[in-house]
């Protein structure tokens, strides 16, 4: 090799910048090569100053083995967090949906656990793309799912720490989520999509239909419940601090005045049987189920 | 037999810490020396892994394994992530920790994929420098694997074992030595692996690794998914004879079967260990 050729090549971070733009081009890797941004490292026609062929595969070819295994990655990764999504679009349109998502929104953590995190703003910033609402509520109940099996795990407040406030310190108490509750307000039935992925047959149509979903984490394990308007409003409420008085209330005007209490009463006690929360603050004095 | 320079223990043989075996591993408490966790899988997550590392890491020693450090990238330091690293090291007694001679991303991405290095000057002293303030940040030593690799750069001024031998003993940190990667590599390039193993510092090398590959016709990728080859084997045992008795690890990281079929694998080094012990003793 001319000693002339060898001088000109980049220096180390150049060859990063041109090996990490053609890998992760979303084209083949003879368009990657020629794209500006690894060409302004390196013209494509002087890819043999750069990089050794071997016994068997062009400089090209081994380049294009490390390009073929970006995509692959991202794919899998994604499949992991986004099985749903996967299930109702397809392989190849997962694919094809993988290869524009990591162009937008490349990952720039040490971990594929975050490569995910934007596919629900994905989805909602691409109004023009097939069922994009739909997708966008899919893809925000699977991230959810993922969020909830990552959170720290919190002390459950249990129905004796619940029974230990005084009755008349409830109105003021304030009622604190466990880390892995999400809860979820959306426009379509994601519900049967979930079991369809999970069981293996085919995706039904989308559908709308408002659908309000709490998602948490108990033993481990991921769950989910399907709650009506108005216990989800309640539950919100509650988890985003609202004292208990006030949220009751609220809640209570949505009601019918004959089921009023025993409604309310029941979803308090489901809850805290599912393990919703963590805590109850009593005028500043926090009660933990211990 | 010869030992690492920091007398980090040999802890025999050794399986990575996977999901899918979680269970098995809490139930049956099968024999064995050590579990590898793959570091990023544990850097942020408080939930069934957590747990499941805690109440493990009770039973079996723990070292930990990642693929982020990026040691010869031309971005700076990582530094919340050695931060994060360096604390799940102290939660769960780690014994060392490790991650691989070679860069992840610049600009501030990562592929996630674990990309080459060109062997010259520019990027040894680089990647030293890199490493010493690593291990500054750390607080222990940095023991780092040799890469298996697809393409080699024109530049190169030295062998790959030179490059990784220099790494070593200039950044004063610890060897993986990857008995399949050697394999790999030396086939995708050209070279012997004989000659790769017989000069790598034994005193530097702190742990082995075996696993599975894929044989391609052209190149051999390193998928971590199947039996270790016989060539590999052979190889192994040419390595235990060169550097010594080392903790031994099997990589079995995709398409992963039942825990007894990794287990069993395993278990063949512990018996090149024995027949190498024997032959030296």
């Amino acid at each position: 090799m001319p000693r002339d050729a060898v001088r000109n090549v980049p220096d180390l971070a150049g060859i990063q910048r041109w090996m990490q733009a053609v890998i992760v081009h979303p084209g083949g890797v003879e368009e990657a090569l020629a794209a500006p941004e690894a060409a302004s490292e390196l013209a494509a026609e002087r890819l043999g100053e750069l990089i050794r062929p071997s016994h068997s595969l062009s400089p090209a070819e081994r380049v294009e083995i490390y390009h073929g295994m970006y995509l692959m990655r991202m794919v899998e990764a994604l499949e992991t967090d986004y099985p749903t999504v996967r299930h109702f679009l397809g392989e190849e349109a997962f694919e094809e949906l993988v290869r524009e998502y990591v162009e937008r929104f490349p990952s720039r953590s040490y971990t594929l656990n975050r490569l995910g995190d934007h596919l629900p703003r994905f989805f909602l910033e691409e109004p023009e793309r097939e069922h994009s609402a739909f997708l966008h509520d899919l893809a925000r109940t699977e991230l959810a799912i993922t969020e909830a099996f990552d959170a720290e795990e919190t002390p459950i407040l249990g129905p004796d720490g619940a029974q230990a406030v005084p009755p008349e310190a409830w109105p003021g108490a304030r009622l604190a989520p466990i880390a892995a509750l999400r809860l979820l307000e959306l426009r379509h039935a994601v519900v049967p999509h979930l079991e369809a992925a999970k069981r293996g047959r085919p995706a039904p149509a989308p559908r709308r239909r408002a659908t309000w979903l709490a998602v948490y984490r108990r033993d481990y394990s991921v769950l989910r419940l399907e709650l009506g308007r108005t216990e989800f409003t309640l539950l919100k409420s509650l988890a985003d601090g609202t004292p208990l008085g006030e949220a009751v209330a609220a809640a209570a005007r949505q009601l019918r005045s004959t089921q009023r209490e025993q409604t309310i009463f029941g979803w308090f006690r489901g809850w805290i049987a599912e393990g919703l929360f963590q805590s109850v603050t009593i005028d500043e004095v926090s009660t933990d189920d211990q | 037999m010869k030992s690492n320079r920091w007398q980090l223990p040999d802890l025999g043989l050794g399986i990575g810490l996977r999901t899918r075996h979680f269970t098995h591993i809490l139930s049956e408490q099968p024999e064995l020396g050590f579990f590898e966790i793959l570091t990023e899988n544990f850097l942020d997550t408080g939930g069934r892994p957590s747990f499941f590392l805690d109440r493990i890491a009770e039973h079996y020693p723990i070292v930990m394994h990642g693929v982020s450090m990026s040691v010869g990238s031309s971005d700076p330091v990582d530094r919340d992530y050695v931060a994060k690293v360096k604390a799940l090291a102290e939660r769960t007694g780690a014994l060392w920790v490790s991650d691989h001679v070679c860069w992840t991303g610049v600009l501030g991405r990562n592929t996630h994929d674990l990309l080459p290095l060109p062997y010259t000057e520019e990027s040894l002293r680089h990647t030293v420098a890199k490493v010493r303030e690593i291990q500054d940040l750390l607080e222990r030593p940095l023991v780092l694997e040799n890469p298996s690799t697809y393409l080699e750069f024109v530049p190169s001024a030295m062998p790959e074992w030179e490059f990784v031998a220099r790494l070593a003993e200039e950044a004063d940190c610890g060897l993986l030595f990857d008995v399949n990667n050697v394999y790999v590599s030396a086939f995708n390039h050209g070279f012997d692996p004989v000659a790769y193993i017989d000069a790598i510092p034994a005193e530097r090398v702190c742990q082995y690794h075996l696993a599975g590959h894929m044989h391609k016709g052209t190149h051999i990728l390193d998928t971590h998914n199947d039996h270790v080859v016989d060539p590999v084997w052979e190889l192994y045992g040419h390595t235990i004879r060169q550097v010594g008795l080392r903790a031994t690890l099997l990589e079995w990281d995709a398409d992963i079967p039942e825990f007894e079929v990794v287990h069993r694998e395993v278990l063949k080094a512990g018996r090149w260990r024995e027949r190498e012990a024997a032959h030296a003793a």
